[in-house]
């Protein structure tokens, strides 16, 4: 069984004229020590995605449907006293604005004692210090700014921080989202290796929201390509750089255009994302796709197996006519 | 002249006149007027009240500490039922307990406070009888001991009471907006990830932060607050420094006016003193 099921989960966001259908029916499995990518253009629903996931999407947005299963247990379904124990001990998130994600009114070091104080509770005073400490270097941030108050900190040092604080309970899942954006490319490179060590080592399974296709295909064991939404193609890194099916992905990684630069490579694809408020019934990628034909204009393309591994939303690809 | 202490003067002969004068230094230029005075409020002489003859700083210093007890009374009530009140509306923005009592609150806003005031006196004092509605004690029921602050205390309540609906509501509103303003920000997301409680989150990761900006407008209404004891001692016949005020006024007695907005300076200044001690346990970016 796998360490993670994610089963049709669908987030939407109240709106006046309607809902806004952020996240619509995202549907896969993480195994323990396995790393996936989740990549697509900005307000494609990453984010949306992540916080569904933890089960922290907050008025206006309403998760619809779909269960998040994590060691048997839906996060869906529980009430927010069952979901406190579970959140940060097996599931924690990296959010994308982690700058903001600390109090200003307290020091960094005891915002960390805080989570580890509050899921191991048998834990002394002492070791709980102490392991802040360890988590401090191991993100490469000197101890001694356990004391430090987060307006004194840099950007790069305040994710650093977050990071620290999302390995301090030890969870099963981490879903980092454009954790280490911005960072500067040694330590990215440092931080990428250190989860992907702890990844590896303990089993853990890791989530990889970002917008840097060459770091997600360095690092990431799959890759979900995700457009206006919807998870379009999900497969292996492997299957993704040399065999991609999807128009978008494949527009995205056979591009001409050699640039490190998503943004760049995604406006290479012609036309505009289709809005998410009210959608038509057709395929999302309709109105860019080079290759459509009569049938995607009358139905949504649900993602289905083409062969082992490889998952695909479009009518070109496997039985998906019908 | 005739400004200054009024009537009464024209009815002087010229000889009473200059003696009065000399007395108060009045015949001296003003620049050295403005000096004198000054110099006497350092060695803490306030002059001499132009009515009673007394010294100022005496008649002041008899007052000021049932304003200061009214004062300081309706400031924590105000702050403690603003704060928890704010507190609950804005966690629960948009439901049926936030709006029914912002409406509770801009309601007290725009009553004018003498008309409260008399409301009180009309119906808990002299109708129903609870509570007294003159004066700050029963002076000639000679009290002692727990008897006096009892007596004390129950005069105090309606004075008090009028004073909080003033004040609560800026307070109230403040809290409101800056929780709300809070609630929004990243870090109570994480607090909320990390599995704290929905009372730690609040109370330890929101409160401390929101309370920021109810600090500034408690204490920038200082003086509003006193401006406003000034009415309802007044009207509960209060001996503090805004009925004091109110009478000065009334018999055009310069020293003691001056007396009274003297010590209401001072203590508007050490309530932002205050405030600059309360800043930094509040904000670490405040040092
Ligand atoms: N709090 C919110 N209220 C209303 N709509 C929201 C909210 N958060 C996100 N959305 C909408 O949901 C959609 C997906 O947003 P999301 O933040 O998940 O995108 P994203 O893929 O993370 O983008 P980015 O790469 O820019 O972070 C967008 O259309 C956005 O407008
Ligand atoms: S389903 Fe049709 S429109 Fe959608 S990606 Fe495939 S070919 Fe293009
Ligand atoms: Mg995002």
């Amino acid at each position: 069984m796998a360490l993670l099921e994610v089963r049709n989960l669908t987030t939407y966001y109240e709106t006046k004229i309607g809902y806004n259908e952020a996240l619509q029916g995202l549907s896969f499995d993480l195994e323990a020590g396995g790393i996936l990518g989740l990549i697509g253009e900005s307000g494609c629903g990453k984010s949306t995605a992540g916080f569904s996931m933890m089960n922290m999407i907050e008025y206006p947005g309403k998760i619809m449907d779909g269960e998040v299963i994590l060691d048997g247990k839906d996060l869906i379904k529980m009430d927010r006293n069952e979901l406190r124990k579970v959140l940060w001990k097996d599931i924690a998130m990296i959010p994308q604005s982690a700058m903001n994600a600390l109090n200003p009114a307290y020091k960094v070091g005891k915002q960390i004692l805080e989570a580890i104080k509050l899921h191991f509770p048998e834990m002394s005073q002492e070791e709980a210090v102490a392991k802040v400490e360890h988590l401090l270097n191991l993100v490469g941030i000197d101890a001694k700014w356990y004391h430090g108050y987060p307006h004194k900190l840099s950007g790069g040092m305040k994710q650093r921080i977050i990071i620290a604080m999302a390995l301090s309970c030890d969870p099963k899942v981490i879903i980092s989202d454009e954790a280490t954006t911005g960072l500067d490319v040694l330590i990215e490179a440092q931080i990428l290796a250190l989860l992907k060590k702890i990844a590896l080592d303990r089993g853990l399974g890791l989530i990889i929201i970002s917008h840097d296709l060459n770091m997600v295909t360095a690092i990431c064991n799959r890759i979900g390509i995700m457009y206006a939404g919807m998870l379009v193609e999900l497969t292996t890194t492997e299957n993704v750089l040399r065999n991609p099916k999807h128009p978008y992905t494949r527009a995205l990684f056979s591009s001409q255009i050699d640039s490190k630069d998503f943004d760049k490579k995604v406006t290479s694809v012609d036309g505009v994302v289709p809005k998410l408020v009210n959608p038509e019934d057709k395929c999302r990628f309709y109105d860019r796709c080079n290759r459509k034909f009569e049938m995607c204009e009358r139905k949504c393309p649900s993602l289905i197996s083409i062969s082992d591994n490889h998952r695909v939303a479009c009518y070109l690809e496997g039985d998906n006519h019908e | 002249m005739k400004f200054i202490v009024g009537e009464d003067i024209v009815l002087m002969s010229s000889e009473e006149k200059a003696e009065v004068l000399e007395k108060h230094g009045l015949n001296k230029p003003v620049f050295e007027q403005y000096l004198n005075y000054i110099g006497s409020i350092l060695k803490g002489d306030l002059g001499y009240s132009y009515r009673s003859q007394k010294p100022v700083t005496d008649i002041v210093s008899e007052r000021l500490p049932w304003t200061l007890l009214l004062s300081i009374t309706n400031i924590i009530l105000s702050t403690i039922i603003g704060v928890a009140m704010g507190t609950w509306a804005a966690w629960n923005r948009g439901k049926k307990i936030d709006i029914v009592l912002n409406n509770i609150f801009v309601f007290f806003r725009s009553m004018p406070s003498f008309w409260i005031g008399m409301i009180f006196i009309a119906v808990f004092g002299a109708r129903l009888g609870w509570f007294p509605i003159f004066g700050a004690q029963s002076v000639w029921a000679g009290y002692m001991g727990f008897e006096k602050i009892v007596d004390i205390a129950m005069h105090l309540i309606m004075p008090t009471i009028t004073l909080v609906i003033l004040s609560v509501s800026s307070i109230y509103l403040t809290m409101r907006y800056s929780m709300i303003d809070v609630l929004g920000e990243d870090y109570i997301l994480m607090a909320k990830m990390k599995g704290l409680s929905d009372k730690k989150v609040r109370y330890t990761h929101a409160m401390r932060n929101a309370l920021i900006p109810v600090v500034t407008i408690v204490m920038l209404n200082m003086g509003y607050m006193v401006g406003g004891a000034t009415i309802i001692e007044t009207v509960f016949s209060y001996p503090g420094m805004g009925r004091l005020l109110f009478e000065a006024v009334t018999n055009r007695d310069y020293p003691v006016i001056q007396g009274c907005f003297f010590m209401i300076t001072i203590c508007v200044i050490a309530a932002n003193i205050i405030a600059d001690f309360i800043y930094p346990l509040l904000d670490p970016r405040v040092v």
